[in-house]
């Protein structure tokens, strides 16, 4: 916990020099002496000062967040990793959250309490304001690329990186043609409902309940009538993100309507554990193609139990990456031709969590 | 015994494989003795700062000249010891002193750290003496071999670098690691930047981001030296003057110290051939070929940074500097066994006047050619036994 003065100061700091000015100054004059007057300046890591906590819903808390220098600034749609050390003596457990409000010194995470999560109980019972939490700088490729026609499907906690996005593009000058679909399960469990319904959003935005009916005249749409709320749909790019069950039943419905998979984002952040008893190991070579790097290179048959990054890093082939556990998303790249086994989202693949299925592939 | 196509690629081959396992054995070796060295050596570069500003701060008048040499050990030893080691990521590997990581660390020299890793660890170190890659050939505007068109300035390069030049030579530095000094020839030489290196800079800084870089280094030094010790000791009753000056003289000194350090163990002939590059005996022996010791003991060679051990660190930069003499025994018996060079100079004073004779000799036009024969690669392997 920081010192009543230095928690007043942060803030301010922050503001008046901006995240560049403070990493020179500080760099500059770090020494044992400094690093123990403010820890959370003089510092090598990336750390985030809690400065207000807002209960949005009540299992649903939004924890606005001070960055220190060595914080870059996020696009809308990025997440952080955040790792703490629930009970002393074990090892630090570590989370990705999506940004739900980016402002210029602060960023925000919005944290549903699953019950049996450790991370996030932990959050919404032993993190007031001023404590400092370290995390990692904003990264993922969840992110807006300028596409004209726009479908955010969402449920649950899964609005956060959506709903940075949406406010975004509505405070610029030329808004893409945007359709909001969130669901949620009663209309006080509904993340962000009263700025969703203020008259600041422009872009539609349809909230369809599981739980109960809402007595007015919006109709419920439930994920398998996607297509006749947004006529339109298979010529939108959609971001997806929210439970797994949730976006099992989107995908097996885009894929029924033949959506061209190239056009859809995934945010997908659970630690992907794959039994490796479990995986069928190839007897051939195998020819991976990385189309985007024009390369290609072999994996030789007792090479066949590593992920894909493996595999390439021990050829000398630099993949872009982050956690190496099927978190981040950061190594995420689409299957052209092929087969992989282990983690995959439709014809998007993981290679850090990926092993190869099949003697040829191309990836994107 | 004969030399034929193969016994020639095996002998290079033995001798990359010799400096690697002295490497290998010394990397194995890492360990608590390297985390003590470079700490104790911030614990003294720490006090002698105490003392030297304390004695800048309350002695009177021209007493306070006492001081400058402990502020001068003080800046020394951060400039070169600590700072441009650190920054080869020699300590890189030691998790508890991130401090001295060389992507954490802070140089209290007037010098930005990224600019000065790219170019000096990724190509001086990797293009050493060679035409037209090496920045370090020529440190400005030097002419150090006959390859190197003439100009005016060349007349009169040895007063002007040691008048103007070695007192403000980190600032200099600097500036080449930017790619400054590029535009420079660029603007005043009629010929522009035929005969030296240019840097290509990776990051891709824009001229203003240049400038940014150049001015954030110099006046994190600058502000300290010169507004926040002068301006407390005015408040508190003494002379700013005097401090400043004081400063400023310490500051000259240090510059010109590490000017004639690194100058003193570089600029030997031959240039050296692109090629050597492809082939790790042969990169070796370039290495071998283009740097030049000078004698110290234990003391003094933490006082040049040990680079005074020039050879060792050009073979092998990112092991600890406080090993090179532990090592140098090591490299003179491979040279010894392989027939090659191994240059050195019986002191400082020596290798300053062999260097100043080779910049002079360049200020002239008419200068009897360099002798790139006399590069050991080009000598011929077969030549040699």
């Amino acid at each position: 916990m920081l010192s009543k003065w230095s928690r007043a100061a942060h803030p301010w700091v922050m503001k008046i020099l901006g995240r560049d000015w403070v990493e020179y100054i500080a760099s500059n004059t770090m020494n044992v002496v400094t690093q123990k007057v403010d820890p959370f300046l003089w510092t090598y890591d990336c750390k985030a000062e809690v400065v207000a906590i807002r209960q949005e819903t009540p299992d649903t808390k939004t924890f606005v967040l001070l960055p220190n220098q060595h914080f870059k600034q996020p696009l809308p749609g990025q997440h952080i990793e955040l790792s703490a050390v629930i009970s002393e003596g074990e090892k630090a457990e570590s989370r990705c959250y999506s940004l739900s409000i980016i402002d210029e010194n602060t960023v925000s995470i919005t944290v549903k309490r699953n019950p049996e999560g450790k991370v996030s109980n932990w959050l919404h019972d032993h993190v007031g304001i001023g404590v400092v939490l370290n995390i990692s700088s904003p990264r993922g490729a969840f992110i807006y690329r300028g596409q004209e026609k726009l479908l955010f499907i969402s449920a649950g906690a899964g609005i956060t990186p959506c709903f940075s996005i949406l406010n975004a593009l509505e405070s610029t000058a030329k808004r893409p043609d945007i359709a909001f679909y969130y669901r949620s399960r009663t209309p006080e469990e509904t993340i962000f409902r009263s700025q969703l319904e203020s008259n600041k959003v422009r872009s539609p935005v349809d909230i369809s309940y599981s739980r109960s009916i809402e007595p007015d005249d919006r109709v419920n749409v439930m994920p398998n009538q996607l297509m006749d709320a947004y006529p339109d749909i298979k010529d939108r790019h959609i971001y997806l993100c929210g439970p797994d069950a949730f976006k099992k039943e989107v995908l097996s419905f885009l894929e029924s309507i033949e959506y061209d998979f190239d056009n859809l984002e995934v945010e997908h952040f659970v630690r992907f554990n794959q039994d490796l008893t479990t995986l069928r190991k190839l007897d051939e070579d195998v020819t991976v193609t990385l189309k985007s790097q024009n390369i290609s290179f072999v994996i030789e048959a007792e090479n066949c139990d590593q992920t894909l990054l493996e595999a390439a890093e021990k050829k000398g082939i630099h993949l872009e990456h982050g956690c190496r556990s099927g978190m981040c998303g950061t190594c995420r790249t689409n299957l052209v031709s092929g087969q992989v086994s282990g983690n995959q989202l439709g014809k998007t693949i993981y290679p850090c969590t990926a092993y190869p299925a099949s003697t040829q592939l191309i990836l994107e | 015994m004969p030399h034929t196509e193969d016994s020639t690629e095996k002998r290079f081959e033995d001798i990359h494989q010799a400096f690697e396992s002295i490497k290998q054995k010394h990397r194995d070796d890492l360990g608590e003795k390297d985390v003590r060295h470079i700490t104790g050596i911030r614990r003294y570069s720490r006090v002698f700062e105490v003392i030297g500003r304390g004695l800048i701060w309350i002695l009177p008048g021209p007493f306070a000249l006492l001081g400058v040499p402990f502020l001068f050990l003080h800046r020394n030893l951060e400039a070169i010891e600590i700072g441009h080691n650190v920054l080869h990521g020699q300590y890189d590997s030691f998790e508890k002193i991130p401090q001295f990581h060389s992507r954490k660390f802070r140089w209290k020299a007037p010098m930005d750290e990224a600019a000065w890793r790219q170019e000096h660890n990724g190509i001086h170190h990797v293009h050493t003496n060679v035409y037209e890659k090496d920045p370090d050939l020529n440190h400005g505007f030097l002419r150090t071999n006959s390859k190197t068109p003439h100009n005016k300035w060349h007349w009169f390069q040895v007063p002007i670098y040691l008048l103007f030049v070695y007192p403000t030579m980190l600032y200099n530095f600097d500036a080449q690691n930017l790619g400054n000094n590029d535009k420079f020839r660029e603007r005043r030489f009629p010929l522009g930047n035929k005969g030296y290196a240019t840097f290509e800079n990776t990051e891709e800084l824009s001229d203003a981001d240049r400038n940014k870089r150049h001015q954030r280094a110099v006046w994190r030094v600058w502000v300290k030296e010169y507004a926040l010790f002068p301006l407390l000791a005015l408040i508190t009753g003494y002379g700013f003057f005097k401090v400043f000056l004081a400063n400023l003289l310490a500051d000259v000194l240090n510059n010109y110290w590490i000017a004639l350090t690194i100058q003193a163990t570089h600029l030997t002939e031959p240039l050296q051939p692109e090629e050597a590059l492809r082939n790790k005996g042969k990169w070796y022996i370039s290495q071998l070929d283009s740097s030049v010791n000078f004698k110290g003991n234990r003391w003094q060679s933490v006082l040049w940074g040990h680079l005074n051990y020039q050879v060792e660190h050009h073979l092998f930069p990112d092991i600890p500097a406080h090993r090179y003499p532990d090592m140098a025994i090591e490299v003179q018996a491979v040279c010894k066994q392989y027939d090659l060079p191994y240059k050195s100079n019986r002191n400082w004073w020596q290798a300053i006047r062999n260097y100043i004779g080779v910049l002079w000799h360049f200020s002239f036009k008419d200068a009897k050619p360099t002798t790139e024969e006399l590069c050991y690669l080009k000598q011929g392997v077969e030549n040699v036994k």
